[in-house]
């Protein structure tokens, strides 16, 4: 994950406005790997990525009605190039058959990162509304991590097979 | 040539699904190529994409840009060919590893010297994805692959050092690591008037080694504007460039700051003083006849 944030100097509105860029790039992403699954003949971890992506998009709508309703249409004055990958799974996390549990731990290991880009930014925050929004965000990165969690607990119990046990030996020639 | 006006990196984007392995680095280079080309703002049909064959080479087919995916090694000849021909368009030239410095090895040399304006994308997955895994000029020494099972014996091509060593205007290396910095690194290599070469670090996930994903090459992965490099220092560059392999140094190695003419920019004035001294066209036939 890279940032390009002066933390110090960030104001509300700039904050608002990267939580939502940040949303934005997770949805992205969770619909590319929806498509790569649909692509590849693997439905159930399409249908989790797209729950996944849904989920994204109403919070970073949420977030941009904040934004609107505290600083109507004042011009976002941060970049997209700011931010990468705070929330959105890493390019490689799709795999082709993927089972729904691997799917559901890549979101759940990007929860994780997002909840600690969150914190390791709280020490270098300065403005006291722009900190309680990282907390508040924090913390719902936390809550995300407890609903993915319940979603892993809903699964059949694992085989215990890796994706090695699928592979066929070399035959004898 | 029309005025560059407000495009977004959807408007880059194909209907044509890719069908590349789910997690392919590759995914991340057409995004990073939607976003360039965005910020650049020329319409799609003044861009002419071409590419070789590999996996990687599909990529022209996910774009809306004018696209020709060519032959095995001989995307740089065509893409030569293509700008000459019509100038005016933005040429993007890309492939595989194996395209690039294998069996297409010896037209970058000739690229690089003659200085068209063309930006090549190299997707470097230190192997051949598309026919299953056998070893590539970047793999390293010592790589298992079904063409080496006892171990490559070979160095690997570097290819940071290879085109600074031939010349290149701009060289630069990115990956997905950084997906804003792989858009801005392209962007940038796009505005070089000249010709210009970024090496992508695109993990292959179903053929590539463990250290090569983008977990492995984050892990050894530098920025060299936070080296304080400076990319107009080109012995630097090319001492950086000889850590290929070793450390993943991302962001532009060289960018020459006085750019030399372009082949391109000689044609055009030569076809401009010729014309001078030319016959009108209806006299061409006499040089033909004898007096
Ligand atoms: C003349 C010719 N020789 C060999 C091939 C077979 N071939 C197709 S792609 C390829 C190598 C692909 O590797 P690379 O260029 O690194 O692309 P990747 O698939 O890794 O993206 C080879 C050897 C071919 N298509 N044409
Ligand atoms: S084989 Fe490798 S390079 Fe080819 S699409 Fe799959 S992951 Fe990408
Ligand atoms: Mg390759």
């Amino acid at each position: 994950m890279a940032a390009r944030i002066d933390f110090a100097s960030l104001t509300l509105k700039d904050a608002l406005d990267l939580a939502v860029l940040i949303e934005d790039e997770a949805k992205e992403r969770y619909e590319d790997f929806a498509a790569q699954m649909d692509q590849h003949r693997t439905p159930e971890a399409a249908k989790f990525f797209r729950l996944m992506a849904v989920n994204e998009a109403k919070h970073g709508q949420e977030l941009a009605e904040r934004r609107g309703q505290l600083f109507g249409d004042a011009p976002r004055t941060v970049t997209r190039a700011q931010i990468f990958d705070v929330e959105a799974p890493d390019f490689d996390e799709a795999r082709a058959f993927m089972s729904p549990r691997q799917a559901m731990k890549a979101a759940l290991a990007s929860e994780v990162k997002a909840q600690a880009f969150f914190v390791a930014a709280l020490p270098a925050l300065k403005d006291a509304k722009v900190r309680a929004l990282f907390e508040e965000l924090r913390d719902e990165e936390v809550e995300h991590q407890a609903l993915v969690k319940a979603e892993l607990a809903k699964l059949p119990p694992d085989s215990g097979l890796s994706d090695d046990d699928f592979v066929d030996e070399p035959a004898a020639q | 040539m029309s005025a560059t006006c407000e495009f977004q990196a959807k408007d880059y984007k194909s209907d044509l699904k890719p069908i590349w392995c789910p997690g392919c680095g590759d995914y991340s280079v057409v995004q990073g190529i939607y976003r360039a080309l965005a910020a650049i703002g020329r319409p799609p049909h003044e861009v002419a994409f071409i590419s070789g064959i590999g996996c990687s080479s599909r990529i022209p087919g996910y774009t809306t840009a004018y696209g020709f995916n060519t032959v095995h090694g001989r995307a740089l000849p065509i893409a030569q060919g293509i700008k000459l021909a019509n100038p005016d368009l933005l040429v993007l030239a890309a492939g595989g590893d194996g395209d690039g410095f294998s069996i297409g090895g010896g037209h970058i040399a000739h690229l690089i010297r003659r200085n068209i304006d063309i930006t090549y994308i190299v997707m470097d997955n230190q192997i051949y994805g598309l026919t299953k895994g056998q070893l590539s000029p970047t793999s390293q020494k010592g790589r298992t692959t079904c063409t080496s099972p006892y171990g490559s014996l070979e160095n690997p091509v570097n290819p940071l050092l290879y085109t600074l060593a031939y010349g290149a205007g701009f060289v630069a290396q990115a990956s997905p690591t950084d997906l804003a910095g792989m858009a801005a690194i392209i962007e940038e290599a796009i505005r070089y008037p000249g010709f210009a070469f970024v090496n992508v670090q695109s993990p292959c996930v179903t053929y590539g080694e463990e250290a090569q994903q983008i977990k492995g090459l984050k892990a050894i992965s530098a920025s060299l504007k936070e080296l304080g490099h400076d990319p107009a220092d080109r012995l630097a560059a090319m001492d950086l460039a000889q850590h290929y392999g070793e450390k993943m140094h991302l962001g532009v190695f060289y960018r020459n700051p006085e750019p030399p003419p372009t082949y391109d920019a000689l044609i055009r004035e030569r076809q401009v003083q010729l014309s001078q001294g030319a016959l009108p066209k209806e006299r061409i036939l006499d040089l033909f006849i004898k007096k």
